[in-house]
């Protein structure tokens, strides 16, 4: 099974490395700007769902760590110096004290309760942004210069950017991969399973839950720093809950616990976001929440987990069931 | 800040958190009774507030539109959930969570569609207009009618939760549904009725509510933040408790939009955030 994820994995990469080349001759610039869109919400999703499907606690607020990324590169580039790998440090650096300080608070509830406080706090922050003038209060951060690679190497243009978030989206893959295969990783699994045993086992799940609470953070703040070197303009809106509340869909949609759930759900999401608003202009918000409805009444499990059940182990597991069961009819 | 400008606040403070009370009950109740999670409760109150506006621009009568309102809305209550609630009862609480984020989504978009995306304000009868002396300070009327509406609306819906049979029945669900279902009461059908009612308590929140400021079509978020933030200050499934909350923060809002003016929001958070480390599950939580 591991090698031919190990298969799968490697063969999607090459496809992937291999898309911007055809882009010329074969299908218009289009396609690179949709996956590049894929690839950053993709890195967050990775980060999201180690918190919401590994230690089974929604955030509903995820998007505050993308937003404050997206903030702090934008100050950073448009004040002080436009080197990415800067933007980036220092979006970590105030995520990780702002992760910090929420998840002390935020790790006091479970459940519920979890969704309620992530939901308030990022809400907080999207009041703050909207009301700040000093950072652009409602109408944002304009006039953001293109960040540089190294001095005199620009991100501005779409291939290298495409480049760059592949290879941010394979390091956060692997990154993850290591996470939920490790020791930790299975502490997390056990804390969505049932917590009373981790703490019995003598985990401090407390701090087991902060920690992931602060990498799944930091995830979305590398996402939210990309963003800023594909759109140089931030909104305060990269706070809003409908944000956060599209990345619960995009998980949901793929399958949760996963890994490679969420990043399909965030591939089919945003292809049709971009699908829908061509075909239906204004109303297209309206098909959006018509499909989560459809999408939680009928695939509560995703797309993952349709796959599963119908996946070439299951079916012949049903095919040997089916066997033994008419054998055992015949003997007797 | 002299006395006057104290009471002022302190009366539109209490004003806004017995209109706020209307909202939370209805949030409370179906969380705490169904175990839904009603994101769109929130759309429920815009909706309420954008079908009055409607009905008052075509009957110029605001009575008939606070009573044909709330009815409305109630019957979409009702077909929501008969189509789509009912079939999550008993289920992962984070499914009717992402269900009816995606019925807020079709509701905002709905609106927008229908409504256009300016603020509109509901007109008010001549009747409500201006403002009455009340022991020497000033009061909009229409801000004091909704205080004495909210008042009796809530303390009769006080007593009907907690001196009639049917509210012996909600209260006892808050606490343990199976048991309710044992004793012989179809409790499917106490569902049915609470969403419907709920929905149509909250479309009279919007239809006072969005009189008192004016109404657009986000506005459905900043009610299910209202609705979060009470149920995070007062506990979950509580009614003194979506009592008490609500007022902190009709009182935290009117008092913070004076102190900081255009930062009244950050009150409510501060006081839930300590809360939240005071008691992490609300003032009066029942469990």
């Amino acid at each position: 099974m591991v090698a031919l994820r190990k298969f799968v994995e490697v063969g999607f990469l090459l496809l992937l490395v291999l898309l911007p080349l055809g882009s010329a001759h074969l299908f218009s610039d289009f396609y690179i700007v949709l996956f590049l869109r894929i690839f950053i919400f993709g890195i967050l999703m990775l980060g999201f769902d180690l918190l919401a499907g590994y230690c089974g606690l929604t955030s509903f607020g995820h998007a505050m760590f993308f937003g404050t990324g997206a903030y702090v590169a934008a100050i950073t580039w448009k004040y002080l110096n436009n080197s990415v790998w800067l933007g980036i440090l220092l979006g970590l650096g105030l995520n990780t004290i702002a992760g910090y300080i929420l998840a002390l608070l935020c790790v006091r509830t479970r459940t519920i309760y979890f969704v309620f406080l992530t939901l308030a706090f990022s809400q907080f922050f999207y009041v703050a942004a909207d009301s700040w003038r000093l950072i652009g209060g409602t109408d944002g951060i304009t006039g953001i210069p293109s960040p540089t690679l190294i001095p005199g190497i620009s991100l501005g243009h779409r291939t290298g950017l495409y480049y760059f978030s592949l290879a941010f989206l394979v390091v956060a893959y692997w990154i993850a991969r290591r996470i939920v295969n490790s020791h930790f990783g299975r502490v997390l699994k056990g804390i969505h399973e049932n917590e009373e045993r981790i703490k019995f086992l003598g985990y401090n799940a407390s701090l087991i839950i902060r920690r992931v609470f602060l990498i799944s953070g930091l995830f979305g703040s590398v996402a939210g720093t990309l963003m800023v070197c594909f759109q140089p303009f931030v909104p305060p809106t990269y706070y809003h809950v409908s944000l956060s509340g599209s990345f619960v869909i995009m998980a949901l949609l793929g399958g949760m616990g996963t890994l490679v759930g969420p990043l399909l759900g965030t591939a089919i999401i945003i292809f049709m976001d971009d699908l829908l608003s061509t075909w239906f202009k204004e109303s297209w918000m309206l098909c959006l929440g018509g499909i989560y409805i459809l999408c939680v009444l009928y695939s509560p499990e995703g797309v993952t987990g349709i796959a599963k059940h119908i996946s070439v182990t299951g079916v012949l597991t049903k095919l040997s069931n089916g066997l033994t069961k008419g054998l055992n009819l015949t003997k007797n | 800040m002299t006395f006057s400008t104290v009471m002022v606040n302190l009366l539109y403070g209490i004003t806004i958190g017995s209109a706020y009370t209307l909202i939370a009950f209805g949030f409370t109740i179906i969380f705490g009774v169904m175990g839904v999670l009603n994101f769109a409760h929130g759309g429920f109150v815009m909706l309420g507030a954008y079908v009055g506006f409607t009905i008052i621009k075509l009957t110029k009568n605001f009575w008939i539109s606070l009573f044909l309102a709330p009815l409305g809305i109630a019957l979409l209550g009702g077909i929501v959930e008969k189509f789509l609630v009912s079939r999550f009862y008993g289920k992962d609480i984070h499914f009717t969570l992402f269900l009816t984020f995606g019925l807020s989504m079709v509701f905002s978009n709905a609106v927008l569609l229908i409504w256009g995306g300016v603020p509109q304000s509901i007109q008010l009868p001549y009747y409500f207009k201006g403002f009455i002396n009340l022991f020497g300070i000033y009061y909009p009327k229409f801000r004091l009618f909704v205080l004495v509406f909210c008042c009796l609306l809530v303390s009769s819906l006080w007593i009907f939760l907690t001196r009639s049979r049917w509210g012996s029945v909600i209260r006892a669900g808050l606490f343990d549904i199976e048991t309710v279902e044992a004793f012989g009461i179809d409790i499917y059908r106490v569902f049915s009725f609470l969403f419907i009612f709920c929905s149509g308590m909250a479309a009279v929140a919007g239809v006072i509510i969005g009189a008192m400021r004016s109404i657009n079509p986000v506005m459905d978020l900043d009610f299910i933040l209202v609705a979060l933030s009470v149920v995070v200050i007062g506990g979950l499934g509580s009614f003194k408790g979506a009592l008490i909350g609500s007022l902190i923060l009709g009182l935290a809002e009117a008092f913070g939009a004076q102190a900081i003016p255009g930062f009244a929001k950050f009150t409510t958070w501060a006081i839930m955030v300590a809360v939240i480390l005071l008691r992490p599950k609300g003032l009066f939580s029942e469990r």
